[in-house]
């Protein structure tokens, strides 16, 4: 390319070979001069064109010359600013929270330390239920114990709350109906760590209180629930059981996910694999907190998240929830 | 609950196979945790005939059989032969009826029955006594069949022990379904069929004085001290029984149910327990006191401190909150509900019983068995309450039995103190009410119908009303509610059509603060930190080893009985937890650590039952963003990697004037002094960011820089900010000119800054610290050369060099003079 210059300098340049012939054009006779000048003209022209062809072709050549080199392996690895992981409990937690939220709930919030009133008694809960008992529950010290009428059951009557259940009594007592809420949160059970126990966990509560709410629509919310989390092709079925706070109440199995229902090692051959219990709201529950039973009806439901997500990965131990090593929390 | 399905069969039509009774339990609430099938260990165990019986040759107490086994008959070559067996037992002759367990049989114990050398003689199988069935503890011979026992037949079946036994799973509001009657009676509401229940009767009953004039009530009378824990006691006396083994079909149910024979007395208590769900005690008249020609019942609380010794041999020591049975007011001799005295058992030499058919509250019995760690078939129905309405019906049906099974004459007449008698009240049902909690179509005729197969009295009330009065066994039924969930389980929970309810006059949706604090976390994770959770509980050394004061983190939420020490308390910070998690993952071999987490931390208050509960994040850095790579080298982390983090979060959530403090030592103890700062806000702590302190990471056991943050999520939610005003995006060019100023060491960053921004009048737009020098010989000892950008530039027109220099020259005047600095040539 330099040398490219260097000739077009030399030839066309102000003291180029070209340039000197024309300037020389003042001494031909005046009769050559149009033709002199003319063949001048285009032997310029002739010669400007051949070094612009070529100064396109070296530079093209240089370009090729330039991406040759620059030529990578494209197999190695990227350059990446890796972001940062959401735990797997809290990722699920949001996911029910988006789920719920689109269907017109609200999001509460309730405090980890409760009274036994908001854990047991205003759940329905008999003096003497053997869930009150220490065995079941983590009581903490009273800091104010006076006055206080003694107990059946459990050390104080301050505890880690068993469950998020007792929001359902703060914001039924703080809320009028319409309800819809849920209530994601952490609770506490005496339950030494092993692969299928942690005493300290996650539970979704959820409470509809509206007029004219049926066991049908409790069924109809949660199979949408169900599908949402674990897949439009999941069957939902509904066994009654029997729960302090709600009447008629059930738990809910989700058929199996693996074997659809046939029956495998993952769901112990039973083909349905238990998330949840619910229930339509104990009107003893509704009078706890001032709400006309006749009017109005509701139900209830509590999701265990560690339950829905060692059912989503088949997680083998839930400590791992717990201990904060970057190989597992990277996965989420 | 065992549920024997062959008893079961008797007491109400069921399907051939138990699945199917399975899943309709599973349908409509009881549930069925286990499938046993009895006999199972009895396969290849048959009955056999000895054919001939002669002394083994190389043994003088062994005997060689040839046992026939009828189709079954093989010998050691697999020809039909009679089986040869060896057998030391002494009490069996030639033709007597046997049962024989063959090669493949495996009895109780895993003892497997495999062809074997006694004394160099073959033996094909083993003659078996019952202790080697498991059929109870007569180990004196072999046992020994009537002569019509036929031969070759499965001895399970002869026995009649083939049976398919439902381990249930019954909810606490069922205490009727802790017996056959109930389950029978559940089962023919769902199914709709008839029970076949019949209770036998007493056939005979005997007079008591010398000419049968006198009735019970000359015998035994009953004193109920506190009637609200026991409702009820009743009490019958039979005489003459004759104590011995239980017949066998007696024997044979309640191992059904679970429980051990033990003699014909004890055994038809049990028996009646089980079948009706009313839990009796036997007492041998004889060894309780008499007074005045009587016994004298009295039903009262414990003494503190009381001694019994209950009839499993342990001695309890009683609290006052106890109920026990006394025989007068002195002597315990049964612990109320839960188990009887062993001063007052049934034993050989018993004559005569007293029958305990009682009530007593479920509240104290749970009680009392937590408290002792002590729990009964008894105890567990006590729990759930029994039905204070049958206990006469019960004892009667007990009675019956001590007349057919143990010889007994029955004493006329029944004590019976009743002082918790109630009235039935009916409920009313209304049918449109049940349909429109269910949203199901539930005809009223189904409604009525099954109500009255789970044994409820149904009249029609007003129109559209039905009149329930529910049995006395099912203390779950008070309310309309309850009378709905039986319908709408039995009519089928899985057939009601899903709805979704209309939710009118409701928004819903997240708050902003809960957006918000989605935010942080989205921009932790942005800046490369993973989040994690750890336990809320602490180590109450937790705080000491931070050296973090106490006084304001308010006190522990101390736990009564944690499940272990270093659990007892809740956290009152959360860095603790996650240096946990860091240590975990460097002993790990997981070097590069970048945690957070959101968590809340419980403050205890004096005085105050409930402590404050605040939301706190935190994070941790350690070791390097990633591993080195091909073509890019990773710094260590450290404190600006931290505080970048912290400047990040902040700006995404707008908050505005952060400064950076130095702050007291003292107050830091878990920092690096010189490498720890306070975030501050208009005056607000929101937290600090820094170097954690070696000597903390050495109490943790860890051995790398670990650089972390923690921030007050309450006041990071009250300082956010939706949004900013708006800003011209700049059109015309600005001027970049650098200054490098030396300063002394002991000027900050922060304050060179302001002296400069200050100085730089408005045209002055940006200024960016690029680069730190420091050198002994070319900038000075305890200085340092801190070197800017600045940026210049004008809204309305394109500066002009002059201008500039203008603007620059002044600057650096000033900045010079405020600071005492030099410019770095």
């Amino acid at each position: 390319m330099e040398s490219l210059e260097q000739l077009r300098v030399q030839v066309l340049g102000k003291k180029g070979s070209l340039t000197s012939i024309m300037r020389m054009m003042g001494k031909i006779p005046p009769e050559e001069r149009p033709a002199m000048g003319k063949m001048a003209n285009t032997v310029r022209a002739n010669v400007d064109e051949a070094l612009k062809q070529r100064k396109l072709e070296l530079t093209k050549e240089e370009l090729n010359a330039r991406m040759e080199a620059e030529a990578s392996d494209v197999t190695l690895p990227g350059r990446r600013l890796s972001l940062g992981t959401q735990h797997l409990i809290s990722q699920i937690r949001e996911e029910i929270e988006d789920i719920f939220c689109s269907l017109g709930y609200i999001v509460a919030d309730g405090p980890y330390v409760e009274t036994t009133y908001y854990n047991f008694t205003a759940l329905n809960a008999p003096e003497n239920h053997p869930s009150r008992s220490a065995k079941d529950s983590f009581y903490i010290v009273d800091n104010a114990p006076e006055g206080k009428p003694p107990l059946q059951l459990g050390d104080s009557d301050v505890l880690l709350r068993t469950q998020t259940s007792g929001m359902q009594v703060h914001y039924m007592e703080e809320n009028k109906p319409p309800i819809y809420m849920i209530c994601p949160g952490t609770v506490f059970r005496p339950d030494t760590p092993d692969a299928n126990h942690l005493p300290q966990f996650t539970q979704v509560e959820g409470l509809v209180v509206d007029e004219g709410i049926t066991f049908g629509d409790l069924k109809g919310t949660l199979d949408y629930f169900c599908r949402e989390i674990f897949g439009k092709d999941r069957a939902t079925r509904y066994r009654p059981h029997f729960f302090p706070f709600t009447e008629p109440s059930c738990e809910v199995d989700v058929s199996c996910g693996v074997c659809h229902g046939e029956g495998c090692r993952f769901c112990k051959n039973v083909g349905w694999l238990e998330i949840l219990g619910c229930g339509m709201v104990d009107p003893n529950v509704f009078e706890y907190v001032g709400i006309d039973p006749e009017k109005y009806t509701g139900f209830a439901f509590g999701i265990g998240v560690e339950r829905v997500a060692a059912l989503r990965y088949d997680l083998p131990d839930l400590r791992m929830l717990m201990e904060g090593d970057m190989r597992f929390l990277r996965q989420f | 609950m065992r549920v024997s399905y062959e008893w079961l069969k008797e007491l109400v039509d069921i399907p051939e196979d138990p699945q199917e009774l399975v899943e309709e339990f599973t349908r409509t609430g009881t549930e069925v945790e286990g499938i046993e099938r009895v006999g199972a260990d009895l396969d290849h165990v048959v009955v056999g005939q000895v054919l001939s019986k002669e002394p083994h040759p190389n043994s003088d107490h062994m005997w060689l059989c040839k046992v026939g086994v009828g189709s079954q008959n093989v010998d050691a070559d697999g020809n039909p032969e009679p089986l040869q067996i060896v057998c030391g037992a002494q009490n069996f002759e030639q033709d007597d009826k046997i049962v024989v367990a063959m090669i493949g049989a495996v009895l109780p114990g895993d003892f497997k029955i495999k062809k074997s050398k006694l004394r160099g003689v073959e033996s094909c199988g083993m003659n078996c006594s019952e202790r080697e069935l498991g059929l109870g503890g007569d180990h004196q011979g072999i046992m020994i069949l009537p002569p019509d026992a036929p031969v070759g037949m499965p001895f399970a079946e002869y026995r009649g022990l083939s049976d398919t036994v439902l381990d249930c799973e019954m909810t606490p509001n069922r205490p009727d379904c802790l017996s056959m009657t109930g389950v029978a009676t559940e089962v023919s509401a769902i199914y709709d069929v008839d029970t076949h229940i019949e209770l036998p009767a007493v056939q005979e009953e005997h007079g008591v004085g010398p000419q049968g004039e006198d009735d019970v009530h000359s015998m035994v009378d009953v004193r109920i001290d506190d009637p609200a824990l026991c409702s009820r006691y009743t009490a019958r006396v039979v005489r003459n029984v004759k104590i011995g083994p239980s017949p066998e079909w007696l024997a044979k149910r309640v191992t059904a149910a679970g429980a051990r024979p033990i003699n014909n007395v004890v055994d038809v208590t049990n028996y009646v327990m089980f079948l009706t769900g009313q839990p009796l005690h036997a007492f041998d008249l004889g060894k309780l006191e008499e007074r005045d020609g009587k016994r004298h019942i009295v039903v009262r609380l414990a003494h503190e401190g009381e001694q019994l010794t209950t009839l499993d041999e342990q001695d309890r020591e009683l609290t006052a909150d106890m109920l026990v049975i006394s025989d007068g007011d002195e002597r315990a001799v049964a612990l109320a509900g839960v188990m009887g005295g062993l001063n007052s058992d049934i034993d050989e030499g018993t004559v005569d019983v007293l029958l305990e058919s009682a009530c007593f509250e479920s509240g104290n019995i749970s009680r009392t068995s937590r408290s002792l760690g002590l729990m009964s078939e008894a105890s567990i129905r006590f729990e759930r309450q029994v039905d204070a309405g049958s206990c006469d019906m019960v004892s009667n049906v007990a009675a019956a039995l001590f007349e057919e099974c143990c010889g007994a004459e029955v004493v006329r007449g029944m004590v019976d103190v009743y002082p918790g008698k109630a009235e039935a009240k009916a409920i009313d049902l209304r049918c449109d009410r049940v349909r429109s909690i269910c949203g199901a179509p539930i005809e009223d005729d189904f409604m009525a119908q099954r109500l009255r197969r789970l044994g409820c009295d149904v009249t029609a009330g007003e129109p559209g009303v039905l009149r329930v009065v529910a049995p006395t066994n099912r203390p779950d039924l008070t309310r309309e509610i309850d009378l709905v969930e039986e319908i709408v389980r039995l009519w089928g929970e899985g057939d009601v059509e899903p709805t979704l309810p209309a939710a009118r006059n409701h928004a819903g949706g997240l708050t902003v603060e809960q957006q918000r604090i989605r935010m942080i976390g989205k921009a932790l994770r942005a800046c490369g930190l993973c989040e994690t959770t750890t336990y809320c509980f602490a180590d109450p050394r937790d705080l000491a080893r931070m050296g973090m004061a106490r006084e304001v983190k308010g006190t522990a939420v101390k736990i009564i009985r944690p499940l272990v020490s270093e659990q007892s308390e809740m956290r009152r910070d959360l860095l603790p937890g996650l240096l946990r998690a860091v240590a975990y993952n460097k002993d790990h071999g997981v070097n590069n650590v970048h945690l957070y987490e959101i968590g809340r931390l419980l403050f205890g208050r004096a005085n105050k039952s409930l402590p404050d509960e605040e939301t706190f994040v935190a994070g941790v850095l350690s070791g390097a963003w990633d591993d080195d790579k091909w073509n890019r080298k990773q710094p260590q982390l450290d404190f600006f990697d931290g505080k970048g983090v912290v400047e990040e979060l902040l700006d995404k959530l707008r908050i505005q004037k952060v400064r950076y403090r130095i702050p007291e030592a003292e107050k830091t103890a878990w920092l690096q002094p010189g490498l720890a700062a306070e975030v501050v806000v208009r005056g607000s702590v929101l937290g600090w960011v820094g170097n954690i302190h070696p000597r903390t990471l050495e109490l943790y056991g860890i051995h790398d820089p670990v650089i972390g943050f923690e921030l007050n999520v309450g006041t990071l939610l009250r300082l956010a900010q939706d949004r900013l005003p708006y800003q011209d995006v700049p059109t015309l060019p600005g001027v970049e000119m650098d200054l490098a100023i030396v300063v002394d060491e002991s000027m900050t960053y922060e304050q060179l800054v302001q002296r400069i921004t200050s100085a730089g009048g408005k045209l002055l737009r940006d200024v960016r610290l690029f680069d730190v020098y420091r050198d002994p010989v070319r900038v000075g000892e305890g200085k340092k050369s801190m070197a800017f950008s600045l940026t210049y530039r004008a809204d309305d027109h394109t500066l002009t060099s002059k201008e500039v220099d203008k603007a620059h020259n002044r600057l650096l005047t000033k900045v010079l003079k405020s600071t005492g600095g030099e410019v770095r040539s």
